[in-house]
């Protein structure tokens, strides 16, 4: 049998007998070489009570090439873009080993969501976001987790209509408001004050002008 | 200037086809047919001041030289030549510096190298995974290994089978499964090591691999690596293409970190040339570092250069000369302009030319604000949009004068008309500056590259003199001859108008384009000649002309070469625009 064919089904099989580990992985379609995987957010973090799935794919040359794995749930996570899911983390490019397995791999993965390290980011505004105020980042994760992975959310996020794009965007609703008022579209500001992290302390640096400039472009 | 018949009379006293083939052929030993064994280079005769010194090496050449570091650093540190091997390698092979960091710390340099396992120090794994991975280390062999003590050469490649082993990769556990490991330890099967190998070398061009386990940074041994390739584990003949591609890939990282060396960039060629003379970044601004290693052909049937000249070949692309420049990337010879401005040119090329081209044929000025216009449609009533002043798209005057004549203009010698052409004109004069040397300079490399054509004609033609005319083979090799040199030549003139244009005005320049104008008139004579359809009545003649042409031609290209080669040892060349390396240009004018 094919190398690579009986250590993926090994290591399918491995995991589905663990009935201790919160891991899930599960074939999509026929394929073996690509597969969905599973786990809930870690504890303590904005991404408690979420379930985050992630799309797997196993290259030919598996397992001395890394697999390739993306977030398949939309996470708010400096080293995860918001946007596709791509992930930055070494062991899934130039540290990769042959011995690490995918369920290893997803448990960083896990861990990763546990540590974030926006020196290193995917996504540059998750990352600044995450620098200017934390506070506000963490709310932002949750609502994001609350909406997208199912997760309980927080006390303020409850109380918000899901798919709230201000709270998305991890802003205040009465800064969007206030320029809103100035009679700009509210998705432009979402947009503009995104782009200018308009957050926590970062406020003071930016001049209701150069708000105006970066909508008016 | 005398005129070509003069200067080829002069010449032609002693030029013969004897001679000639002589002359070739040292040339061909003075470039090509270095000693492989001697790393310095030995003076061979007085170079032509547009020539650099340089020496051709083969793949074994240049392991040769590695092997002499290697066993160098044996003799000092007393170390294994694996373990030598890695130290150089993790060094970039800076041998002094090695030296100096190995005597102040052997331990950590061995590590550092891949050499030796580290002792463990306070988990300090990244953090990504500190939670839940487990670790694969196994107990650490050389713990307390004093830094004096010579490093143990990795555990003998002879493959072991323990009782009841599971490969961690591919999970086979049967019982006549034979592993292997590194210093580490760490144990896998075979065939894992030799797909895992393989794989780094052919997928990721790596020459440093890594042990297998995570975390692991011991680096595989050549010894060790030479074993697993050539154990019947895998395909063979995949094994033979990853271990041949390893050998190169140590061989051209230990030509990239050395400065007076450089791979030849040809596809599939694998020698190297060595240059010391041009291996600093201030020796560029003197000279343009031209060199062969020697091969000619693309691809994998490379052949040295005396195969061609035995074979008697040697047209067209499959002979073509492995010529590249030492100091850039710029593939081909470049002379007799600088690395740095040559790069200049090429950039501004391909920043500019279509652009400038585009504008030039779509668009106009604006003869009052200057404000480039482009006519998308409508009629030749312009009206621009930033000065609001009005004229004819047709003649450039302003519109008021042509009175109720709308949409057609017949005024084109109207003197407001004139004047605004003028004014166009100039200001349009940089830009057709540009174009002027682009389109010289794109045309003598449309035309070097139809040479492949001029060539197959050639040789067509040579035959037909052998059969139409007494002529023998070696008498027809003027018109092969002759090619060359025209090849040779537009590639100096291509380059000739990359530096005229960022030569200040001035006598310099005249100068240079007077040699460059003589230069340009000979080649396009011969070329002349090499197109006229060949009488048997007059081949003598045509034979003769071409030869004399040939030798004109090839006085000139040295002198056009020569004279810059020696502007720039002399710092006679002043620059139009900021050229690094060199004086800011007085004023910026053209």
């Amino acid at each position: 049998m094919d190398a690579r064919l009986r250590r993926v089904t090994r290591e399918i099989a491995d995991c589905k007998n663990d009935k201790t580990s919160s891991i899930k992985i599960e074939t999509i379609d026929e394929s073996p070489f690509h597969l969905k995987g599973s786990f809930p957010g870690p504890e303590g973090t904005p991404y408690q009570g979420g379930n985050f799935e992630i799309d797997i794919v196993i290259p030919e040359s598996y397992p001395f090439q890394p697999v390739k794995m993306k977030f398949i749930t939309k996470v708010y996570h400096p080293n995860v873009s918001s946007a596709s899911g791509a992930i930055c983390l070494d062991i899934l490019k130039d540290a990769w080993s042959p011995v690490l397995t995918l369920k290893s791999t997803l448990i960083s993965l896990q861990s990763l969501l546990c540590s974030p390290e926006p020196n290193d980011p995917q996504d540059a505004e998750v990352a600044k976001h995450y620098m200017t105020s934390k506070a506000s980042f963490e709310e932002t994760a949750t609502y994001w987790t609350h909406i997208y992975a199912g997760g309980p959310g927080s006390k303020d996020a409850k109380q918000l209509n899901s798919g709230d794009d201000v709270a998305i965007a991890g802003l205040e609703h009465t800064h969007v408001d206030r320029f809103v008022e100035l009679g700009f579209p509210k998705a432009k500001v979402v947009d503009a004050l995104r782009r200018l992290n308009y957050r926590g302390n970062n406020i003071r640096n930016i001049p209701d002008d150069r708000v105006i400039e970066e909508l008016l472009k | 200037m005398s005129s070509d018949y003069e200067f080829s009379d002069d010449d032609g006293d002693y030029y013969d086809d004897g001679d000639m083939m002589d002359t070739q052929e040292d040339e061909d030993d003075d470039e090509m047919m270095g000693s492989y064994d001697d790393f310095k280079i030995t003076p061979k005769g007085k170079h032509k001041s547009y020539e650099v010194e340089y020496e051709s090496l083969s793949q074994d050449a240049v392991e040769q030289l590695m092997s002499a570091d290697v066993e160098h650093i044996c003799g000092i540190f007393g170390v294994d030549r694996d373990a030598a091997l890695l130290l150089l390698r993790s060094m970039s092979w800076n041998k002094e510096r090695l030296i100096e960091k190995y005597m102040d710390n052997a331990t950590s340099v061995l590590c550092a190298a891949g050499i030796q396992v580290p002792e463990p120090t306070p988990e300090t794994s990244r953090p990504h995974s500190t939670t839940a991975r487990r670790s694969t280390r196994s107990t650490n062999k050389f713990l307390g290994l004093s830094s004096a003590s010579k490093p143990k050469s990795p555990t003998p490649p002879a493959a072991t089978s323990p009782k009841s082993f599971v490969c961690p990769i591919c999970f086979d556990d049967s019982p006549d499964l034979t592993t292997r490991a590194l210093v580490c330890e760490h144990q896998f099967c075979t065939g894992c090591w030799a797909t895992y190998i393989c794989s780094k070398i052919r997928d990721e061009g790596e020459h440093a691999i890594r042990c297998m386990a995570e975390g692991c940074h011991i680096i595989a041994p050549d010894t060790f690596v030479r074993t697993v390739l050539s154990s019947e584990d895998g395909d063979p003949e995949e094994n033979a293409l990853a271990l041949s591609r390893f050998h190169e890939l140590v061989v051209r990282h230990f030509v990239a970190s050395n400065a007076s060396l450089k791979y030849c960039p040809y596809p599939g060629c694998t020698n190297t040339v060595s240059c010391p003379s041009a291996s600093s970044k201030s020796s560029l601004i003197l000279m343009v570092p031209t060199v062969s290693c020697g091969a000619r052909g693309i691809g994998g049937q490379s052949v040295s250069a005396s195969q061609v000249l035995e074979k008697g070949g040697g047209l067209g692309i499959q002979a073509k000369e492995h010529k590249f420049c030492f100091g850039c990337p710029i593939d081909g010879d470049h002379r007799p302009l600088i690395c740095t401005v040559a790069r200049m040119w090429i950039k501004k090329c391909r920043d500019d030319s279509e652009t400038a081209n585009w504008i030039k044929s779509n668009t106009k000025e604006c003869t009052n604000c200057l404000s480039t216009i482009e006519k998308n449609g409508g009629c030749n009533h312009m009206t621009c949009k930033k000065c609001k002043h009005e004229f004819c798209w047709v003649c450039m005057g302003p519109w008021s004068e042509h009175g109720t004549q709308w949409y057609s203009c017949n005024r084109y010698d109207e003197k407001a008309g004139i004047d605004a052409r003028d004014a166009q004109s100039r200001s349009r004069a940089s830009l057709e500056r540009y174009l002027h040397y682009y389109n010289r300079w794109a045309n003598h490399e449309q035309s070097a590259k139809l040479s492949i054509d001029l060539y197959a004609k050639t040789e067509k033609k040579m035959e037909d003199m052998q059969v139409t005319s007494a002529l023998t083979w070696i008498e027809v090799q003027f018109m092969k001859k002759a090619v060359e040199e025209v090849d040779k030549c537009r590639m100096t003139l291509k380059w000739t108008y990359a530096m005229a244009y960022y030569l200040a005005k001035g006598n310099e320049k005249d100068l240079f384009e007077d040699n460059q104008r003589d230069l340009e008139k000979a080649v396009e004579d011969l070329s002349e000649l090499l197109e006229s359809p060949i009488e048997p009545e007059t081949i003598p003649q045509l034979r003769q002309k071409v030869t004399d042409k040939t030798v004109y031609v090839q006085n000139r290209n040295e002198i056009v070469l020569e004279d810059t080669a020696n502007g720039f040892l002399e710092g006679r060349w002043k620059w139009n625009a900021v050229v690094e390396g060199f004086d800011e240009p007085e004023r910026l004018e053209y």
